[in-house]
């Protein structure tokens, strides 16, 4: 059952096409990876889903419904250009957004002081956002944007700005809302991040979608029959005609070597076998930071 | 709904919990009170206590006019004989810091009217009106008896003519009340005075509300929970709340102050000075009765009822302008492009308020007071003096429905332009975003 379906959307801004018939599926009760360079459409079909801005065709279901206004209360929406009222206490600011979200006062408050709680800024709560550090407003900002416990979060680049040990329990709050059954929306560039916490991704470039499908299933797709090769006593690998190649690389432990067309894994083997003590193989997929720089140069 | 409330709520808490929001609420009657009394209280002390005598030696070559110069508290004259041919400097520099000043009285006075009065120093005003007001009496005397009639004094000083008009205005019921067109114009023009200054600081405080939550990012996560239209009209109407409070606090304040200070008594002093400071100028008969009996002819029910309503359609006129044209700036110190054009039509409207004082039924000020963008500030000058009803009315429409043009165009501008980062955008542009 997928909880957003985007079926070809087209946004145009003032004569260029921003979002080019455009679909995204997601899975309920996953984290989807929304990704793209800058420019993309990523921004535009976000603001589409959370009603910030409307299609000029297509459509976005919700949950097999077409959306309405009252929706955006079930959306929790982390934009990447983070801001908060900076001159207002902490403890206002996060009620003041969680109403808007429609939470009844009393609720926003003891979800409030739980959340502080859990980012260690209950004591910080009588202070003015502009009093925190960068990071302290980062987690003041996720804590507005699922304080309403939405069943669909979008996270815009959540990590940018967070030092590693923060950025470590962020992920594990997001895997957390995704357990509970939350849908989540990660749109990044960080590849690194995707490939730990996406199970699917949509690519966009150029305002159209260029590659969709399961993280892993994409790693197969474009894998290169490269494979890390160790033989024993780090011997020299050389290159076997109508076989496979040597690949020169520096950040791979042993050699790297690249099976010709037509040739079989099996007749590699028995060829180092042959040669070599053979103590181990394993295939190289390709990064998704590979995948996404190929994809997009060779559009 | 909730949510508009919710964003009033908001935006008027955050600007009134302010600490120079409070100090500026506090802090501003009694800084206008201050101003009002402080230069007439000063004049009452200095009056009193100024006890330096200043020294005139008085050359009469007439050989008859020198007794015009009385002694009093603040002069004394001291006659010379008018055949000495020293010049007069010689003459002030003998007596040595004696005399501050030399008057010469020539032979002819009685014809030329005129004295000579030489110092080192400039003589202030009031020096020179007494020595004239002494001059013109004894040479006017000296006329009259040259006549040689007997009665003539007696005539002229019967004839002596002290026009006034006392104008009065009916009420509803036919009775009449006194009023002073001085007092209708001060009033009016200080309505609109006010009302200038509190759209334009309040129309300023909004922009940069929009400003700042379009800068800081903010308004992305805001317009994710609710309509742009709802934040927009909440921050025009939380801070039009702002506005109405501190108006409502500023007169309750002035008015426990002047009461305060009308018990106290100085009210009555510094009135009673400024009776006495008026004395020179027998046209302006004012006097605290006359004041009262004008001030309480003004129905105030109506022209405070009425300052409400124009300072509502002129704050929502000009605050939606100024979220419009706000959304579309990208930073705050590039919004001066936009908001010149804004201050200057308020300008205009002050300009041709303070113009039609002279005239506040003339065809400039009906004009005026029609044009939405003007009306706000120019029917408060002529509130006092009675608009036709048809007028008031019309008038009233006309600024309201334009209001609520300008609230629908801005909210389309508004949409947009918060949206869209990074660019500066032209008067060109923005007129798109209305499509």
């Amino acid at each position: 059952m997928n909880f957003i379906d985007v079926n070809s959307v087209v946004k145009q801004y003032d004569g260029h096409l921003a979002l080019d018939h455009v679909d995204l599926h997601v899975p309920q009760g996953t984290v989807y990876g929304l990704l793209g360079p800058n420019g993309a459409g990523k921004t535009s079909l976000i603001r589409i889903i959370n009603r910030i801005t409307r299609a000029d065709s297509g459509t976005v279901l919700l949950n097999g419904r077409e959306m309405v206004q009252a929706d955006i209360a079930n959306i929790g929406y982390l934009p990447e250009e983070r801001g908060l009222y900076k001159k207002i206490k902490v403890a206002d600011e996060i009620v003041y957004l969680a109403r808007l979200k429609g939470m009844p006062k009393a609720l926003a408050i003891s979800e409030m002081e739980k959340w502080l709680e859990r980012f260690d800024l209950t004591e910080w709560r009588n202070r003015k956002v502009e009093e925190l550090s960068k990071g302290m407003q980062q987690k003041v900002q996720f804590i507005t944007t699922v304080i309403h416990r939405p069943q669909l979060l979008i996270f815009d680049e959540p990590f940018s700005g967070f030092d590693p040990v923060n950025a470590e329990q962020l992920k594990r709050e997001i895997i957390q809302l995704r357990n509970e059954g939350s849908t989540i929306l990660f749109s990044t560039h960080n590849m690194a991040s995707v490939e730990e916490i996406c199970e699917q991704i949509t690519l966009i470039n150029h305002s159209r979608v260029v590659l969709e499908g399961k993280v892993d299933d994409i790693k197969q797709q474009h894998k290169k029959n490269l494979f890390v090769v160790n033989v024993a006593g780090n011997e020299k690998i050389e290159a076997k005609d109508g076989l496979f190649d040597v690949v020169p690389s520096n950040d791979v432990q042993g050699s790297l070597i690249k099976l010709t067309k037509g040739a079989t894994l099996h007749d590699a083997i028995a060829h180092l076998n042959d040669h070599h003590t053979l103590t181990g193989i394993t295939e190289k997929l390709p990064s998704m930071h590979e995948i996404f720089i190929e994809t997009v140069q060779n559009k | 709904m909730n949510k508009l409330k919710l964003i009033i709520q908001h935006e008027y808490m955050t600007i009134v919990g302010k600490k120079s929001f409070i100090i500026m609420t506090i802090l501003i009657p009694f800084l206008l009170i201050l101003l009002l009394f402080v230069p007439i209280m000063m004049k009452y002390i200095n009056d009193k206590t100024d006890s330096s005598e200043m020294r005139i030696a008085v050359v009469d070559k007439s050989h008859n006019y020198g007794g015009a110069f009385k002694d009093n508290g603040r002069y004394r004259f001291e006659l010379m004989s008018g055949d000495s041919m020293d010049k007069t400097y010689d003459i002030y520099k003998k007596a040595s810091g004696r005399v501050d000043a030399i008057m010469v009285i020539p032979a002819d006075v009685l014809e030329s009217q005129q004295v000579e009065l030489f110092s080192e120093k400039t003589l202030d005003e009031s020096t020179v009106m007494y020595l004239n007001q002494c001059l013109t009496d004894t040479l006017s005397k000296a006329k009259i008896a040259s006549f040689q009639d007997p009665d003539l004094a007696n005539k002229i000083s019967q004839s002596q003519v002290n026009a006034s008009i006392k104008s009065k205005k009916w009420n509803e019921n036919g009775e009449e009340q006194e009023q002073s067109a001085t007092i209708a114009s001060i009033i009016g023009m200080v309505l609109a005075f006010l009302t200038y200054t509190f759209v334009l600081s309040y129309g300023a405080m909004i922009m940069n509300s929009v400003v700042e939550e379009k800068t800081n990012r903010i308004v992305e996560v805001i317009v994710s929970s609710c309509k742009p239209m709802e934040l927009m009209m909440g921050k025009i109407i939380g801070v039009g709340l702002v506005g109405l409070t501190q108006f409502a606090i500023w007169v309750v304040l002035i008015g426990i102050a002047m009461g305060v200070i009308g018990v106290m008594g100085i009210g009555a002093d510094a009135a009673s000075s400024a009776d006495a400071m008026a004395m020179n100028m027998p046209e302006t008969e004012s006097t605290v009765a006359s004041l009262m009996a004008a001030l309480t002819s003004i129905n105030w029910f109506s022209l405070l009822g009425n300052f409400i309503i124009y300072f509502v359609g002129g704050y929502l006129l000009y605050a939606s302008l100024f979220a419009g044209f706000g959304s579309a700036v990208d930073q705050a110190s590039d919004s001066s492009q936009f908001t010149m054009p804004i201050i200057l039509i308020m300008m205009v409207a002050l300009y041709a308020g303070i113009g039609c004082m002279s005239n506040p039924n003339g065809p400039m000020a009906v004009w005026c007071s029609m044009i939405p963008f003007t009306s706000p500030v120019v029917m408060m000058v002529r509130l006092p003096f009675d608009v036709p009803w048809w007028q008031l009315l019309l008038s009233i429409v006309l600024l309201f429905g334009t209001a609520l043009l300008c609230i629908w165009i801005s909210a389309r501008i508004y949409r947009t332009g918060i949206l869209l980062y990074g660019k500066k955008h032209k008067f060109k542009e923005i007129l798109k975003w209305i499509k």
